[in-house]
């Protein structure tokens, strides 16, 4: 068995302002994670480290970090990735911390629901009617945007988000797109306004890191750039052809 | 029962966040670029300015000076790196669907880059070669 040094931030706002490392040794094997090592650390060196996690298979989305300088589920990085190194094991960036690794998620979960991640019907048909159908073409347009559990790494690499917190952000305008370019929505009159604010996708520079990080292969940079595309088709042709010409 | 509340930590990018990975190097020198595409136009309409005002021997001693050569020499890598990695992320936002295949960014770069040397070429060709 090889041993990995861990440092971890520490953040303990009932004992001093200030964030910390700290530094653990932990034994292991090569199939071992560095969640794995978070759980060790907790069960036998120090049961009052902090941190989220569920699922342990990169699909809850809850145990996200910035390991080694990049942000990453910690249940998908292998520690042997890291053999003879220091793995430095920090919170995501971008978001405050509130003890140890524990990042405050409210403001994403906040622009989740702000695009209204559900499929808006101008008249919903009762279920007896049949579903709403759709083709593998149809599905296949934004089928990858509904991949996303939600693990924010994509805001954490976005310096955007980092600098203006009031950015919609990546993984939300992805689902924001996921439904637009769902054929069974009709929602688009509602949801461009939200997605073409001040803060909306213009704020995006085409920095791109939110897609290298994603761990499920979403494109939020992509979904951004075509928003953008959309909403300046869509103005053009309001004012070409002021009377609704579709 | 209260509840007591403790503060959040709250970290601020600093100036330098572009330097922490290779990424971010490589969106920072493209956005840095434009700043010399900005700064050859410039130049260059005051040179054509120059021109137009019957300078014409002012305007050629602007184009043989060192440093005006080497100043495009500069802008000319700059301009190129701007122009490449844009065309490039042109053909990741907006791949052309052409029956089955879709296209890959590399294929968007060449086609822009042959057609950027047609279009050149065509408007040299008009205004000066004809
Ligand atoms: S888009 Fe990817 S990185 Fe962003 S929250 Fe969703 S799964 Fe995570
Ligand atoms: S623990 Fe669920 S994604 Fe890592």
């Amino acid at each position: 068995m090889d041993t990995a040094t861990i440092r971890v931030t520490r953040y303990r706002p009932e004992t001093g302002p200030e964030p910390f490392f700290q530094e653990y040794k932990v034994p292991y094997r090569n199939d071992m994670v560095v969640l794995d090592a978070l759980n060790y650390i907790k069960a036998n060196l120090d049961g009052s480290l902090t941190y989220r996690w569920s699922c342990r298979m990169g699909v809850c989305g809850s145990c996200g970090a910035n390991v080694d300088g990049t942000p990453k589920l910690t249940c998908a990085s292998f520690l042997h990735e890291f053999k003879g190194r220091t793995i430095n094991v920090e919170p995501l960036p971008n978001f405050p911390v509130i003890k140890d690794l524990v990042v405050n998620m409210e403001d994403f979960m906040r622009k989740l629901v702000k695009i209204k991640p559900w499929i808006i019907r101008e008249k919903e048909t009762p279920p007896e009617q049949g579903e709403y159908q759709q083709s593998a073409e149809e599905l296949e347009r934004y089928q990858q945007f509904s991949s996303c559990i939600n693990c924010m790494l994509c805001y954490s690499a976005c310096p955007i988000y980092g600098l203006n917190e009031k950015f919609l952000g990546p993984a939300a305008t992805a689902l924001a797109y996921r439904y637009i370019e769902d054929s069974r929505d009709q929602g688009k009159n509602v949801r461009f306004p939200i997605v073409h604010e001040m803060e909306g996708v213009w704020e995006c520079t085409l920095v791109g890191e939110c897609s290298v990080v994603c761990p499920k292969g979403v494109d939020p940079m992509l979904a951004i750039q075509k928003t953008k595309i959309l909403g300046a088709t869509n103005a053009l042709r309001s004012i070409l052809m002021p009377r609704g010409g579709r | 029962m209260t509840e007591k509340t403790f503060p959040e930590l709250r970290r601020k990018l600093t100036s330098g966040w572009w330097t922490s990975n290779r990424h971010y190097v490589q969106y920072m020198v493209r956005e840095w670029t434009s700043l010399f595409v900005a700064l050859f136009s410039l130049v260059y309409i005051y040179g054509l300015s120059l021109l137009a005002t019957g300078s014409r021997s002012a305007f050629l001693n602007l184009l043989k000076s060192p440093a005006m050569i080497a100043f495009s020499f500069i802008a000319l890598i700059f301009t190129l790196y701007h122009a490449v990695t844009w065309f490039y992320l042109l053909g990741q936002v907006v791949p052309v669907k052409i029956g089955k295949t879709t296209s890959k960014p590399w294929q968007a770069l060449v086609a822009n880059l042959v057609l950027l040397i047609i279009v050149s070429y065509l408007v040299i060709w008009l205004l000066v070669l004809r």
